[in-house]
C-alpha cells in the first residue's frame, strides 16, 4: 500500500521524519519496505510554457515545440499528442536525471534536434500509469522548480500490511500506528456538514438491510445539485502517487475516503436506482450480473447483493454495477458508507475471483464505527471544491451500537508469555496510546476496552503481542530454554541414516540432485507400460502450476533419468546421480502412500579419465555393488538379488529385486533402451533404487563378539563348468552354508567363450576355511573339499576342471 | 720386520681406500677379499696371532680385531650406498612424480539444499531437540485448521496452496512444515522440543519462489518457554549459521498460529548493512518466521494454555542457502546441472 508522508501528517503532528517513519513502523510489525522523497530526481525539471507546436517534418507522431522556461527558450521533439500552444508543462532540461533513471541529454531525433523532455506524470514517478506529458494550470508560475510549483517536498511510503491488520489499510491506520509508537496523538480531520434547505433524504431516498446479519451497518448521505467535474490537482495527485486513477469528483472522493480511512464507499447515481430505493440482501437464487467493469459475473445465492426497486445494483463490499454508476449527467448521488461481514465478502471475492481496493478491506475487517463519519467526511471534503446541496438527515442502519469489545489482560501473563517483567503502569501505558480503555478488577486481572476497529484483539494473547509490539521487541531479553527432558524418535535415526547415505554415495562418486516431487503425467502416461505407471494410481494436483507439475511421482527414475540426459547436453560424459526423497501413491490400505527412497543412476566410463588406463564402462555389477555396498555401509540385514521382470523399466535379464527377509526393499537393473532413448541418452543408463523404510526398517542385530582365530586358514579352489541357467549366487550361498567353518566362498574368475561348451560358464570359487580351535588336518581339509565337490557335481550339474 | 700393527693400519687405510673407491658390488668384494675376507691381509695377521708371545698376542690380537672391525663396518655401509645406487638405477630416476592424479572413482557432490537442511537440523539436536519428519501430502486440517487458519480466512492468501486432486479426501501438499507441529502434540504431552524439516509446496515460481522448497521448523513447549527463550536460542542458530556477532533484530509480523509473532532478520551478509540489492537497500536480511505458539493451536491438540506456553520458529533452506552461497536464482537448485552442484 502506498501511503504519502504528508498525508500522515494530516492525522498526527509527528516528529518523525519519513525515515524515522519507515523505521519505527517497520520494529513494531507494520512493515515499511521503501521511502522514496518525490523531489528526487527533481533538479533541472522545471515548469515551461509552450511558445509553438509544429508537426515534426520526417516522423507523423512527433511533434516540434519551442518552449521557454522564462530565461531561455528550447527546441523540444515531443511524443505525446495531448498539449497544444500556450500550454505549461513539465520540462527536464539536459542534465535531469529522472526517477525513472531516464538521463536527459541533447539529441537528434529524426533529423531535429532536441534540448531537453517534455514530462509525463509516470516519467516523474508521480503516477502508475499516464496518457500523455502534465499540463499544468494556466497560472503555474514558469520557471519555477517543477517540485515547488506542485508540492513534491514529500515522501511516498511503500507499506506491507499483515493479513492481521486491515485497520492499517488507510492513512488514518497508519497514522494511529506512529501515535501509538510515539505517544502523539491522532486529530481527526473534520466532517462537518451543511444540510441543505431541499427535501430530506428520507424523503429522496429509502435505504433498508434485510440480511444484517452480513451488514451490521449501513451509513448513507444523499446529495443533490452536484455537477460532475475534474477533481482538483492536489486530489488527482494524491490518488494517483498511491496507484489509483483519477475518475471526476465523485468518484475520486469515495477513492479517497477509501485511502484515507480505510472505509470502501460507493456512489450510487440516485435517479438511476429504481423507485430511489436500496435493500441489502443475499442474492437468494443464482444469478448472472455485470460489474462496472464490464464482466458478466456468476453470483451464488448465498452472495450479498446491494438491491433498488428492480434488482441487483452492486455486488455488496466488492463491486458496483453498471446499471447504477455515476454519469456525467448525474446530479444526485447516494453515497453508501457500510459495514460488511468479513467472512461473507472474502467468500463472494473469492468465488467470483475477483478482489478489489474495497473486497480487500472488507474481508479484513472495516470500522463498524466509522461508516457514518466516512460518509459526512466524503460530503465535507466535497464540498470544498464541488457546489451541491445535501439532504437532511441520515440513513444509519445499525448506528448507535457500540462496537467496543471488551478483552480480559492480566499483566502477569504477558510477563510469562514474554520472559520479562511487564509492570501494570507499562501496560496501562500502551494501551493509552493505542486509545484502548482499562478497567482494573483488581491489580492482577483487567478489561480492556478495544475500539471497534481493531479486529485482530479479541483475546488475553492479543493484547500481551500489542504489549511486546509497542514496547518494542528489542526490549525483551535474551535467555535460554530450560533444559527438557531428551527424547529421541526414529525420525533422529532416520535423517541420520539418509544423511550418512548420501555420504556414501558422495564417496561413491555419486553427485546428489533434488527433483521437483511433481511429474508430468502426460510424460508418464506416454511411457506408461515401460514405467509400470497405473493411472489409477496417480496422486494428481487439482491446481499444477504448469503441465510438468501434474502428479506426484511413482518414483524416482524420471527424475534421475532427466538429469542423465540434460548433463549430457551439458558435456558431461561420466554420469553418477543420485537423490533421496519420495515415491508417491494410491494405496488401498491407507488412501496414499509417501516413501522415503534413494535412487541412483550410473552412466559412461567406471572410473573417471585417468592416466592409468582402465577406461570400462560402467555395468550392472557396478549398480549393484553401489546398492550392496550402500546397505553394508547402512548395516542393514542381508540381502540377496533374484532376477526381476516385474520392473518394466529395466532391461529383462538385466536386472534384480533387492530382497530382505522376503520383501522386495528395491531394485538395480540396466534401463529399458526405449527409455533412455526417448530421453536421448545414447548409451545404457544403469538404475537402483532402494526403499528407505523397508530396508532400514531392522536393522542388523548388535554383532556378537567370537574368538579372534588363532589357528592358520586353508584356501581351496575349484574351477567348474556350470550351466549358464546357473545362479553363482545360489552356489556361493549354498557352499558357504555347508559349514561353520567355510569362513567365505568368493568367485575369482567367470569364463564363458569358444573353450567351453556353448550356453555354460566356467566360474572359478575360491573357499576358505578357517578352524576355531585347531589347525585341520589333511583329511579334513579333504572331507571338506570332497563335500564341495559333491555339491558342485550333485546339486548343481557341475564339472570339475583340473588344470 | 716392521711392527705388525704398524702394518694393520696401513692395511686398514688402505682396505678403507679400496672400499670407499669401489664403485659397484664386485670392486667392494675383492677390497673384502683382499683385505679381511678369509684370506685378507688382515685375516692373514690374526692367523699369526697364536703363535706370538703372550704379551704381543693381545695387543696385535686387538689392533687386527679392530682393524677388520673399522673394515667391516666400513664395508656395510659402503654395501648399502652401492646397492640403493644400483636400485635406483635400475628404477630410473626412481622419483615418483607424486603430482599425477591417484586412481580411484572421482569424488561426488552433495547438494547445497541437503547439505544446508542437515547443518541447521545439526544445529538444533545438539541444542536439544529430536527430529520429527511428517507427510508432504498432508489433510487441510493440519496444514491450516489446527494452526489457526480456517477457511475463508485472509491468512490463507499467505501461501498459495496446491490442492490434491481426491474429491472428499481434503488433501494439500503441505505449504510450510508446521503441520508437524499439530501431528507431534497430538502424539505426545509436553515437554516437547521439536526440530522438523521436509519439502513444502506453494504454487509460485520466479527467481526467488520455486514450486517445491525446503523448510526447517522448530518449536519447543513446556511450562516455562517463553519468547525471551525463543530469541535466545535463534540468537545462538544465527551465530552457529552466520558467524556469531552478527546483529540481528527481531520485527513484529504476523502468522496465524503463534502470536506474538517476528520476522528474525539479519545483518545483510552482502553489503554489511551499507545497502544493497539483495536486502533492498535496508540494510537487514529476513531469514525466519518465529512467536509464541497461539493458545488456539494448543485448542486444537489438547495442551491447556494456562499450564503451558511454546515458541515455533520456521525458515526457509533454500533462502538460507542462497544467502550463504551467494546463489541469485532459486531454480538452479532444481536443474540438477553437475556444473552447478559440483561447486559445493
Amino acid at each position: 500500500m502506498k501511503i504519502l508522508y504528508s498525508w500522515i501528517k494530516e492525522f498526527v503532528d509527528t516528529r518523525l521524519s519519513a525515515a524515522d517513519i519507515q523505521d519505527a513502523l517497520t520494529m513494531a510489525g507494520v512493515e515499511v519496505s521503501s521511502c522514496r522523497f518525490l523531489g528526487e530526481g527533481m533538479d533541472n525539471v522545471v515548469v515551461a510554457k509552450i511558445l509553438s507546436q509544429r508537426q515534426h517534418p520526417n516522423a507523423d507522431k512527433l511533434s516540434l515545440c519551442r518552449v521557454t522556461d522564462g530565461s531561455q527558450e528550447y527546441a523540444i521533439v515531443c511524443g505525446a499528442r495531448n498539449m497544444k500552444q500556450g500550454d505549461i508543462v513539465a520540462l527536464a532540461r539536459t542534465g535531469a536525471k529522472l526517477p525513472n533513471g531516464m538521463e536527459i541529454k541533447k539529441a537528434k531525433i529524426r533529423g531535429e534536434s532536441s534540448e531537453g523532455m517534455l514530462c509525463s506524470e509516470m516519467e516523474l514517478g508521480l503516477s502508475e500509469e499516464s496518457a500523455g506529458i502534465i499540463i499544468l494550470p494556466p497560472g503555474t508560475e514558469v520557471g519555477k522548480p517543477l517540485s515547488d510549483a506542485i508540492g513534491l517536498a514529500d515522501w511516498l511510503l511503500d507499506v506491507e500490511i499483515t493479513p492481521n491488520r486491515g485497520d492499517c489499510l488507510s492513512v488514518l491506520g497508519v497514522a494511529r500506528e506512529v501515535a501509538a509508537i510515539t505517544g502523539e496523538k491522532v486529530v481527526m480531520p473534520p466532517a462537518t456538514v451543511t444540510e441543505g434547505g431541499g427535501p430530506p433524504a428520507e424523503d429522496l431516498a429509502a435505504v433498508d438491510v434485510t440480511d444484517a446479519d452480513l451488514c451490521p451497518r449501513y451509513s448513507a448521505r444523499v446529495i443533490s445539485d452536484v455537477t460532475i467535474a475534474p477533481s482538483p490537482d492536489w486530489m488527482q495527485r494524491r490518488l494517483s502517487l498511491c496507484g489509483v486513477r483519477p475518475i471526476n469528483n465523485i468518484v475520486d472522493i469515495t477513492n479517497y475516503l477509501l485511502l484515507e480511512l480505510g472505509q470502501p464507499m460507493h456512489a450510487f447515481d440516485l435517479d438511476r436506482l429504481a423507485g430511489r430505493k436500496i435493500d441489502v440482501k443475499r442474492s437468494g437464487v443464482p444469478r448472472t450480473y455485470v460489474t462496472l467493469d464490464g464482466a458478466a459475473r456468476e453470483i451464488l445465492p448465498e452472495m450479498l447483493l446491494i438491491w433498488d426497486g428492480d434488482g441487483p445494483v452492486a455486488v455488496a463490499g466488492v463491486m458496483g454495477g453498471q446499471n447504477t454508476e455515476v454519469l456525467p449527467t448525474t446530479t444526485r448521488v447516494l453515497f453508501e458508507s457500510a459495514h460488511f461481514a468479513p467472512a461473507s465478502i472474502r467468500w463472494t471475492s473469492r468465488r467470483l475471483g475477483l478482489s478489489t481496493e474495497s473486497s480487500y478491506r472488507f474481508e479484513r475487517g472495516v470500522d463498524p464505527g466509522g461508516t457514518m463519519y466516512a460518509a459526512d467526511r466524503a460530503v465535507s471534503l466535497l464540498s470544498r471544491f464541488a457546489s451541491f446541496s445535501v439532504a437532511s438527515g441520515t440513513f444509519d442502519i445499525g448506528g448507535g451500537r457500540d462496537f467496543t469489545r471488551s478483552v480480559p489482560f492480566r499483566p502477569a501473563r504477558a510477563s510469562r508469555i514474554l520472559g520479562m517483567e511487564c509492570p501494570g503502569q507499562e501496560c496501562e501505558g500502551v494501551f493509552g496510546r493505542l486509545g484502548f480503555s482499562v478497567r482494573r478488577e483488581g491489580e492482577a486481572s483487567w478489561t480492556v476496552g478495544v475500539p471497534p476497529h481493531r479486529f485482530d484483539i479479541e483475546r488475553e494473547i492479543d493484547l500481551v503481542e500489542e504489549v511486546a509490539r509497542i514496547t518494542g521487541y528489542d526490549r525483551i531479553p535474551t535467555t535460554y530454554p530450560e533444559s527438557a527432558a531428551p527424547d529421541f524418535s526414529p525420525d533422529d535415526r532416520f535423517v541420520r541414516v539418509v544423511e550418512d547415505a548420501s555420504e556414501f554415495l558422495k564417496g561413491q562418486g555419486f553427485t546428489q540432485a533434488i527433483n521437483f516431487s511433481f511429474v508430468p503425467e502426460k510424460e508418464w502416461g506416454k511411457h506408461a507400460s515401460l514405467l509400470g505407471f497405473d493411472a489409477a494410481d496417480a496422486m494428481r494436483l487439482s491446481n499444477p502450476i504448469s503441465d510438468d507439475t501434474t502428479m506426484m511421482r511413482p518414483h524416482l527414475l524420471m527424475g534421475l533419468l532427466h538429469n542423465v540426459s540434460s548433463n549430457l547436453r551439458r558435456f558431461q560424459e561420466d554420469i553418477r546421480l543420485f537423490e533421496t526423497g519420495k515415491a508417491f501413491g494410491k494405496s488401498l490400505a491407507a488412501g496414499h502412500f509417501e516413501e522415503p527412497r534413494i535412487g541412483f543412476a550410473l552412466y559412461g566410463k567406471r572410473l573417471p579419465e585417468n592416466w592409468s588406463g582402465g577406461q570400462s564402462a560402467v555395468d550392472f555389477f557396478d549398480a549393484k555393488a553401489t546398492a550392496s555396498s550402500l546397505l553394508d555401509f547402512l548395516m542393514t540385514k542381508p540381502v540377496h538379488y533374484v532376477p526381476t521382470v516385474s520392473k518394466p523399466f529395466l532391461a529383462q535379464g538385466r536386472a534384480a529385486e533387492i530382497i530382505m527377509d522376503g520383501e522386495i526393499v528395491g531394485w538395480v537393473g540396466a534401463v529399458r533402451r526405449e527409455l533412455s532413448s526417448a530421453l536421448e541418452i545414447p548409451g545404457t543408463v544403469y538404475y537402483g533404487e532402494i526403499r528407505m523404510e523397508a530396508a532400514l526398517g531392522d536393522r542388523r542385530p548388535a554383532a556378537q563378539f567370537k574368538a579372534v582365530p588363532k589357528f592358520p586358514p586353508v584356501v581351496r579352489d575349484f574351477a567348474c563348468v556350470l550351466s549358464g541357467q546357473v545362479p553363482v549366487g545360489d552356489v556361493l550361498a549354498m557352499v558357504s552354508g555347508l559349514s561353520e567353518e567355510i569362513e567365505s566362498a568368493t568367485v575369482f574368475d567367470v569364463y564363458e567363450g569358444e573353450k567351453i561348451e556353448k550356453g555354460s560358464k566356467s566360474v572359478a570359487f575360491r573357499v576358505k576355511i578357517q578352524p576355531f580351535d585347531r589347525t585341520l588336518t589333511d583329511a579334513e581339509v579333504n572331507s571338506i573339499h570332497t563335500k564341495i565337490v559333491k555339491i558342485l557335481e550333485n546339486r548343481f550339474g557341475g564339472k570339475i576342471r583340473t588344470s | 720386520m716392521t711392527d705388525p700393527s704398524d702394518r694393520l693400519k696401513e692395511l686398514q687405510e688402505a682396505g678403507l681406500r679400496a672400499i670407499y673407491a669401489a664403485a659397484n658390488e664386485s670392486d667392494l668384494l675383492d677390497a673384502k677379499g683382499k683385505y679381511f675376507g678369509k684370506k685378507g691381509a688382515v685375516s692373514e695377521i690374526l692367523k699369526t696371532v697364536a703363535y706370538l708371545p703372550s704379551e704381543e698376542k693381545k695387543r696385535i690380537g686387538t689392533a687386527a680385531n679392530e682393524a677388520r672391525g673399522a673394515l667391516e663396518s666400513a664395508f656395510d655401509a659402503r654395501l648399502e650406498e652401492i646397492r640403493e645406487k644400483e636400485r635406483l638405477a635400475k628404477e630410473g630416476s626412481g622419483l615418483l612424480d607424486v603430482t599425477l592424479p591417484g586412481r580411484a572413482p572421482a569424488i561426488g557432490h552433495r547438494h547445497p539444499i541437503s547439505r544446508t537442511l542437515f547443518e541447521i537440523v545439526s544445529v538444533f539436536q545438539r541444542l536439544g531437540f529430536s527430529v520429527r519428519c511428517g507427510p508432504e501430502i498432508e489433510k487441510d486440517y493440519y496444514n491450516f485448521e489446527a494452526l489457526n487458519i480456517p477457511k475463508d480466512h485472509p491468512a490463507r492468501d499467505m501461501q498459495d496452496t496446491f490442492y490434491m486432486d481426491w474429491p472428499g479426501m481434503d488433501l494439500v501438499l503441505r505449504t510450510h512444515t508446521s503441520p508437524i507441529q499439530i501431528r507431534t502434540m497430538e502424539a505426545m504431552r509436553p515437554p516437547v522440543r521439536i526440530i522438523a524439516p521436509g519439502a513444502v509446496y506453494r504454487c509460485d515460481s520466479d527467481v526467488t519462489h520455486s514450486p517445491m522448497f525446503h523448510q526447517v521448523e522448530g518449536f519447543a513447549v513446556d511450562r516455562s518457554v517463553t519468547m525471551a527463550d525463543l530469541k535466545g536460542l535463534l540468537t545462538e542458530f544465527c551465530g552457529m549459521m552466520f558467524g556469531s556477532g552478527l546483529p540481528l533484530r527481531f520485527r513484529p509480523s504476523f502468522f496465524p498460529f503463534t502470536e506474538p509473532s517476528a520476522e528474525v532478520d539479519i545483518r545483510c551478509v552482502i553489503c554489511r548493512g551499507a545497502g544493497c540489492r539483495v536486502c533492498k537497500d535496508s540494510g537487514w536480511l529476513e531469514i525466519l518466521g518465529c512467536g509464541m505458539i497461539d493458545p488456539s493451536v494448543f485448542g486444537f491438540v489438547g495442551y491447556d494454555p494456562e499450564e503451558y506456553t511454546g515458541f515455533a520458529f520456521g525458515m526457509g533452506v533454500e533462502r538460507i542457502a542462497m544467502l550463504r552461497h551467494g546463489i541469485n536464482d532459486i531454480r538452479l537448485f532444481f536443474e540438477n546441472d553437475i556444473r552447478f552442484i559440483s561447486q559445493f
